[in-house]
């Protein structure tokens, strides 16, 4: 690195801190941002691709597992028995809905807390649908027992023994599974029978799920559902999962994208302008540069130099609140859900380096215009 | 001069015209000029006169409407802009009224950042320039915590490092009290005889004609060799005594560069006669 550049930058402190400053809250939010982003998408797919579910079946007009209006009646679904390429198959019944806790001991003055949650009730026999994984308690919900998924826990302060209360019925929390996050809801897992009963769907259910044998091909079994029953239409668990990312983050992606264009111009606009007030403090000093033999090259190099530095500083500081932020926070807020993946560090690194480019760009004309007789003058 | 006497700096017919049309004004008129090394040139003239076009054009930082300027054997007038600055480095060293040292750097790397490539290496030329300036004490020290007279002397080795054979310096001496200004006249004096090099240096200050070997008066951007000087003694500027005010006080005749340095001296004549 040029000696000047180096003292340029370090012997001015406040105003380096303005720049690195600047571009560190871009690069902070940028990346803080995307790994919400990443955080969502990895979570709200997590539970249906981690499922053992490997076909959905619902009624036409479905298409994810969040907005699950379908309703499929169970007449002769038994045939399914004896189908060839079925290992196992099971209703299923999911209800977004609004519950409330209640925290036991039972308080009589305590009206409880409403939670946002997504009621499943699946067949416990054959656990198709079910939790993905029983961290604490009973491994499955027998009569008026659920198991809730471990950040309704942690996000309303959910033990095992408290009461959920949801369609006029009230379930105690056995157990407490993990994977069933879908940021703005959780999964609370009840039996079947118990769901029909509290929803009044006997004889019905949302979903039929499929375990298929390993030599059947999934997208021909969810394809040939529709010839089959027209009324019905099937996703493999790659569609599904994609469909519900899809209905959750589609309408985040756009202003997400306004909110990382505009983190971008300010951290630009930060250092830009920064390095062109720098400029213009430093005009007579650079004029000295000239004066005394050196070229344009130089100068920009200089610049180039200062703002790469200070893009440098600046990205290390963003990324690193970043690492530190996410954990930090999600600790706290269960929906905060935050995943650093190193492909969108690259990304954020390429956009600081051409934040650096552009700030560096900035002053240059003013760089050109500098003449060194100037330095002749008192 | 001599033959055997190379010249570092010739200028040949210069002239330079700044602004076109109703709106020109001729700042050097057809100027010739030599330097020599060895030799203190000191150029003097009032202000307006074209004394900073002249270093300007002399130091390759401008380029005159007409004419050629030969700096050791090279004609910079023939040179592309882009070749100007190694010229600059390599073969001419600026002092300035101002010291114009970087705030941020060392005395030492204020002189390591000019130094080319071909002066770089294991021994320390700078380090060896700023001792023999008498800096040894000071070569880690940053500008804003040097006097007046060390800037000057960094500024100096700066000029120096690289060995060039022509010095220019604009008013020196402007900004240093009377010690430090005639420590750095014989200083330049010395530069100029012992490390054989071309000075010119352009001044108001009448103190700097005692170290040089030629003055020469600039005047509407020409030069004149029949004009008599005098120093005004209450702006120490010097004038061109011709058409200048002027009092004679005790049997001296002093001359001023306007009436208002005359009325300040009539307010007190014995103050600026012991000046």
């Amino acid at each position: 690195m040029l000696l000047v550049a180096r003292k340029n930058l370090f012997s001015e402190r406040t105003r380096l801190a303005i720049a690195v400053g600047g571009i560190a809250l871009s690069v902070f939010l940028i990346s803080l941002l995307l790994s919400l982003f990443r955080g969502w998408d990895e979570t709200v797919g997590k539970f249906v691709e981690d499922s053992n579910v490997d076909v959905w079946v619902g009624a036409v007009g479905t298409k994810d597992f969040m907005r699950a209006a379908s309703l499929v009646p169970l007449e002769g679904t038994e045939a399914f028995d004896e189908a060839v390429p079925i290992k196992e198959w099971a209703p299923l019944i999911v209800r977004p809905m609004v519950g409330v806790k209640v925290k036991f001991p039972r308080d009589p003055d305590d009206p409880g807390r409403e939670l946002d949650i997504h009621l499943v009730g699946y067949d416990t026999q054959k656990g198709l649908g079910g939790p993905i994984k029983v961290v604490e308690g009973k491994e499955a919900p027998g009569p008026n027992e659920v198991i809730i998924d471990e950040a309704l826990a942690s996000r309303y302060d959910v033990d095992l023994d408290d009461l959920i209360s949801a369609g006029g019925t009230e379930w105690t929390v056995v157990g407490i599974s993990e994977g069933g996050n879908f940021v703005a809801s959780q999964t609370v897992f009840v039996s079947l029978e118990q769901a029909q009963e509290a929803l009044q769907m006997e004889g019905q259910a949302t979903f039929i799920v499929f375990d298929l044998f390993d030599t059947i091909d999934h997208e021909n079994f969810a394809a040939d559902v529709s010839t089959i029953d027209p009324g019905a239409v099937g996703f493999t668990r790659d569609q599904f999962a994609a469909n519900t990312r899809e209905v959750i983050l589609g309408d985040v992606l756009p202003i997400l994208t306004i909110v990382l264009a505009l983190a971008f111009v300010v951290g630009l606009a930060v250092s830009g302008l920064t390095m062109y007030t720098a400029t213009i403090e430093k005009s007579r000093e650079y004029g000295i540069i000239k004066a005394v033999g050196f070229k344009n090259a130089y100068l920009y190099r200089l610049v180039f130099e200062q703002g790469m530095v200070t893009g440098a500083l600046g990205f290390a500081i963003g990324i690193g609140l970043t690492l530190l932020f996410g954990p930090l926070v999600g600790d706290r807020v269960p929906q905060f859900v935050t995943l650093v993946r190193w492909q969108d560090v690259l990304a954020v690194f390429g956009a600081t380096v051409l934040m650096s480019l552009f700030a560096s760009f900035v002053p240059v004309r003013r760089l050109a215009a500098i003449d060194p007789v100037t330095v002749f003058k008192a | 001069m001599p033959d055997d006497i190379p010249d570092v700096l010739t200028m040949e017919r210069v002239t330079k015209i700044y602004g076109e049309g109703d709106a020109a004004v001729k700042a050097l008129d057809d100027v010739d000029f030599e330097a020599n090394i060895g030799e203190v040139t000191v150029i003097m003239g009032p202000s307006g006169s074209g004394k900073t076009t002249f270093l300007t054009i002399a130091g390759a930082l401008l380029t005159p409407t007409s004419g050629n300027v030969i700096v050791s054997n090279l004609n910079i007038t023939k040179m592309s802009e882009s070749e100007l600055p190694d010229v600059r480095r390599e073969k001419i060293g600026f002092i300035f009224q101002s010291f114009n040292l970087l705030e941020s750097l060392t005395a030492t790397e204020n002189v390591r950042l000019v130094m080319t490539e071909a002066r770089r290496g294991s021994y320390h030329p700078e380090l060896e320039l700023l001792k023999m300036l008498g800096l040894g004490h000071r070569l880690n020290s940053l500008p804003k915590n040097l006097s007046g007279g060390e800037k000057q002397r960094v500024a100096i080795a700066r000029a120096l490092i690289n060995n060039p054979d022509l010095i220019l310096a604009d008013e020196p001496t402007a900004n240093l009290d009377a010690k430090r200004g005639r420590e750095l006249m014989l200083l330049l004096r010395q530069i100029a005889m012992e490390m054989q090099k071309a000075v010119v240096i352009v001044t108001h200050d009448h103190r700097i004609r005692e170290i040089a070997h030629r003055i020469v008066w600039l005047e509407d951007g020409t030069f004149r060799t029949d004009v008599a000087t005098a120093r005004d003694p209450v702006c120490s500027r010097v004038i061109e005594v011709e058409g200048a005010p002027m009092i004679d006080s005790e049997g001296q005749t002093y001359h001023f560069c306007g009436h208002d340095c005359r009325r300040i001296f009539e307010g007190d004549p014995a103050r600026f006669r012991q000046s």
